[in-house]
């Protein structure tokens, strides 16, 4: 059942982007084909510890950011100074490193968006930010002084919740932004910063919001990435701007990445009347899971039923659809064979941020979803980089009994996965990002025409 | 250990406290309460206190962390105190 509910445009985006100083340097550098992956030298110190070195990683100062170390531990980033004094004091004292990102894209959406304090301010004006993982690094130094070394609880300081707790990065902005309306954050794993978007674009059509500061962060953790290390999922073997390959037929795991992506979204007809410039505006958000009870195995049946209630018989077809795209061998080839059982195999073009940036877990739908807006702006697809050989022959899951989507190989879809960005009329973006537990998301997204 | 050598050791500690106002630590007294005249938002205490068992040696009980009150001159006088009781 689709019910029928306010529209909702887009109107601001900000966040934290791997090798980047802003908005404008990312898209330049996503639209000229990098890759912003690289070598961690976090990684590469632990050496035979970690399988895998490469990451979409951003350092401190790369944000203007100093740590001041605890002398508890000097691993223990106690508080965070802000070079460019962008975040009050109080603000820093209450962040960890992921929610100070969310806070500084937050500040920038709303300065896109042209919102005035009175309008921030409001009980119409929510905040829905989330991220895939808890505050590891402060979480892991305060149990170390309490577990290993003895210590009375206070001596890890008295922020250790409020710097980890699972909504941080929302309390932080919320806190930051002073809005009176929603303050919540949606955990979904890798389908996180989408589900937040999603959830901000209901409070809004449903009339219960009227604006929206929503997205997804994942701090830098050398913590969140040796638990996906120690599955063995992580790329390997590859030049760091070679590793994220998705659908290519060498792929052999993700890149494990950081950053935060924030929007801004209102109301539609509000944002027209105050003369806003409307990014986007979103069609429709939907939501499910695959119900066959595997934690991690992705469902052809379940995304199948996530294009039915995205679409609907609304007769919306994407010019282009901004795919989860991984890099991981199931994952991929699933995946373009449940959009190719959807959509057909052409007159739409695949899009795989996730080649260029890898991996962002709880940020990389918001930050997808920042990179399906700038395609509708430039009208321009990114790439599927590094797909340079798609699979000539069928995966195994084709050649069993129950399958039911193409009897062809991945690649008869060549034509729909470009290597290099490309230009062409983009009208209509779909959005997909799934995450562990089997819980898939779906935005579709499109031009103001009106 | 001279009451200053201490008040000494506390401005040292409330310099690393960066929700402080630092310019108001030039003219620190024992009477200068940590809330009121410092602005020190009351999650920072509980930091000042577990800061100074550190830089003074000293572990206080949790009985005098609860009755301790926000000057100065109190967290002065704990320091002595539990160093006495050694």
């Amino acid at each position: 059942m689709i019910l029928g509910g306010r529209k909702v445009a887009v109107v601001g985006m900000g966040g934290a982007f791997p090798t980047c100083s802003n908005l404008t340097d990312f898209s330049d550098k996503l639209f000229s084909n990098q890759s912003l992956i690289r070598e961690w030298d976090v990684a590469v110190a632990r050496n035979k510890q970690v399988r895998s070195t490469v990451s979409g990683f951003i350092s401190e100062a790369e944000m203007n950011l100093e740590a001041i170390y605890s002398p508890l531990s000097d691993t223990y980033p106690e508080v965070y100074i802000d070079l460019l004094k962008r975040i009050p004091e109080i603000n820093l004292s209450t962040a960890d490193v992921g929610s100070i990102w969310a806070m500084l894209g937050s500040l920038d959406a709303i300065k896109m968006a042209g919102w005035t304090d009175v309008e921030t301010q409001s009980e119409g004006t929510g905040v829905l930010v989330g991220s895939g993982g808890g505050g590891h690094v402060i979480q892991r130094n305060a149990w170390h002084s309490f577990f290993e070394m003895g210590k009375k609880s206070r001596l890890a300081g008295s922020h250790t919740v409020d710097r980890s707790m699972v909504y941080r990065d929302a309390a932080n902005v919320s806190c930051l932004i002073k809005n009176r309306g929603v303050c919540e954050s949606i955990g979904s794993a890798c389908a996180t910063g989408l589900g937040n978007i999603g959830y901000a674009y209901r409070l809004i059509a449903f009339g219960l919001q009227d604006r929206a500061v929503a997205g997804g962060v994942e701090g830098t953790s050398l913590e969140t990435f040796i638990g996906f290390d120690a599955m063995q999922i992580l790329s390997r073997g590859f030049k760091p701007e070679e590793s994220s390959r998705p659908f290519d037929k060498d792929r052999n795991g993700f890149v494990c990445s950081f950053g935060a992506g924030i929007v801004c979204l209102e109301e539609y007809e509000m944002a027209k009347a105050r003369g806003a410039n409307i990014l986007a505006v979103i069609d429709n958000y939907f939501n499910n899971s695959d119900g066959d009870g595997d934690m991690f195995y992705p469902s052809f049946a379940g995304q199948k039923r996530l294009w039915k209630g995205l679409l609907g018989d609304s007769g919306i077809k994407p010019d282009v659809v901004k795919v989860h795209g991984t890099s991981t061998p199931v994952g991929d080839a699933i995946e373009l064979l449940s959009v190719v059982d959807v959509l057909g195999a052409k007159d739409y073009h695949i899009s795989a941020p996730k080649s260029q940036f890898g991996h962002m877990l709880g940020a990389a739908g918001a930050v997808e979803f920042i990179t399906a807006v700038m395609m509708l702006q430039k009208q321009e697809v990114l790439p599927c980089l590094n797909s340079d050989n798609l699979n000539e022959d069928l995966e195994k899951f084709q050649l069993t009994e129950k399958w039911e989507g193409s009897k062809s190989p991945l690649a008869a879809y060549r034509d729909l996965l470009p290597k290099q960005s490309l230009k062409k009329e983009i009208n209509s973006i779909t959005c997909l990002n799934y995450g562990f537990g089997g819980t898939n998301s779906a935005i579709s997204i499109s031009k103001d025409n009106s | 250990m001279e009451r200053q050598e201490i008040i000494d050791g506390i401005v040292e500690i409330l310099k690393t406290v960066r929700t402080i106002d630092q310019e108001k630590l030039a003219n620190i007294t024992e009477e200068t309460d940590f809330l009121t005249d410092l602005n020190t938002p009351s999650t920072e205490l509980i930091n000042i206190a577990a800061k100074a068992e550190q830089k003074f040696g000293v572990e206080f009980e949790d009985d005098d962390i609860d009755d301790l009150g926000s000057t100065v001159k109190d967290i002065v006088d704990l320091i002595l105190r539990t160093k006495e009781r050694g």
